[in-house]
């Protein structure tokens, strides 16, 4: 869904319509769980930090001159939020030494398990062994057929323009683990 | 694109997808009238009693935390499979504090003693959010009780 479409679900959301909203929601949630899971929260953290987000949207959405910014803004939003829930899960929880290895990365949460599908599982492992940011990025492009470049460009400081080269080179070294592997075969 | 990337793309996509509620959760906490509210972030969630003891009162305590106010509630099992929630303000006022479930549920309220303690009991599990009506008012996201 373009960036201007998004917008004018905003605008109409502003003026109450719920089904703006519903739809706005539907659209939006996957990219913003993937951006909440790939901080390394648990499910229900997540779950919880994408609401919160949608909360403080709805709180100031007459503070948002540019409505077809709204991706970016709950990108921001999520990151932002996913971040100090991670650090105050780390300093009350019982798991707090843990804190002590720093920035340690958190690694992409999925139960391998729970792949099923043998393609799936081939293609988990090689996926887990890109970088962060790669994985990060293909997580989200994933989830929207026409993904808003400039809007995850801005919430992961990324300057605007890498994205589209970003995502295709993570894409061809993906490619080219997958294509010399046996396992997943032609 | 070409049919490889498309394939590794929609995999990807099926790796950890959302869970199947989220949307439902996220548009019930929006639902409320008016967001003329601050929201109360999350803070720190813990379980008591275990489920080895079945006789027992099994209780989760949830924190949540806003900029001008912080709502603490105790959620106690009932033998009647309904909820009690035991809550505190703090700081402590005597707000009244309503509890809503998705309708035709009727929202339930409460006023907090000077202290912030209050009790909302016989409540069903479920989707519930709670808002305080303090100045500003404080609004937290929803919750599976």
């Amino acid at each position: 869904m373009s960036d201007v479409r998004l917008g004018t679900l905003l605008e109409r959301a502003r003026d109450g319509d719920r089904e703006s909203l519903q739809e706005l929601v539907r659209e939006l949630n996957p990219v913003l769980w993937r951006v909440a899971r790939g901080q390394g929260l648990n499910a229900e953290d997540a779950a919880d930090v994408v609401q919160t987000s949608w909360l403080e949207l709805l709180r100031r959405l007459h503070e948002i001159r540019t409505p077809r910014a709204v991706t970016g803004w709950l990108i921001t939003a999520t990151r932002r939020e996913a971040w100090q829930r991670r650090h105050r899960t780390r300093r009350d929880g019982p798991a707090g030494a843990l804190a002590l290895d720093g920035v340690a990365d958190p690694g992409p949460p999925v139960d391998q398990r729970l792949l099923t599908d043998e393609r799936d599982r081939v293609l988990w492992t090689h996926f887990a062994r890109l970088s962060q940011r790669c994985r990060d990025l293909l997580g989200i492009v994933a989830q929207v057929t026409r993904p808003d470049y400039s809007a995850i460009a801005e919430a992961y400081g990324m300057p605007h323009g890498s994205i589209g080269p970003t995502r295709g080179r993570c894409l061809a070294k993906l490619r080219e683990m997958l294509l010399a592997d046996p396992a997943w075969g032609a | 694109m070409d049919p490889l990337d498309a394939e590794i793309l929609e995999r990807i996509a099926g790796f950890d997808p959302p869970p199947p509620d989220l949307d439902e959760r996220v548009l019930f906490a929006l639902a409320l009238g008016s967001l003329e509210a601050e929201v109360a972030h999350l803070a720190e969630q813990s379980m008591a009693g275990s489920g080895a003891r079945s006789t027992g009162e099994r209780t989760r305590t949830i924190t949540f935390d806003a900029d001008s106010r912080s709502v603490m509630i105790t959620v106690v099992e009932r033998p009647d499979n309904l909820v009690r929630i035991d809550g505190w303000l703090a700081p402590g006022a005597a707000l009244r504090v309503d509890l809503r479930q998705p309708e035709p549920a009727p929202v339930r309220t409460a006023t907090a003693d000077a202290t912030g303690r209050f009790v909302i009991d016989e409540v069903p599990h479920g989707l519930a959010q709670l808002l305080v009506h303090g100045d500003p008012r404080v609004v937290t996201p929803s919750l599976v009780l």
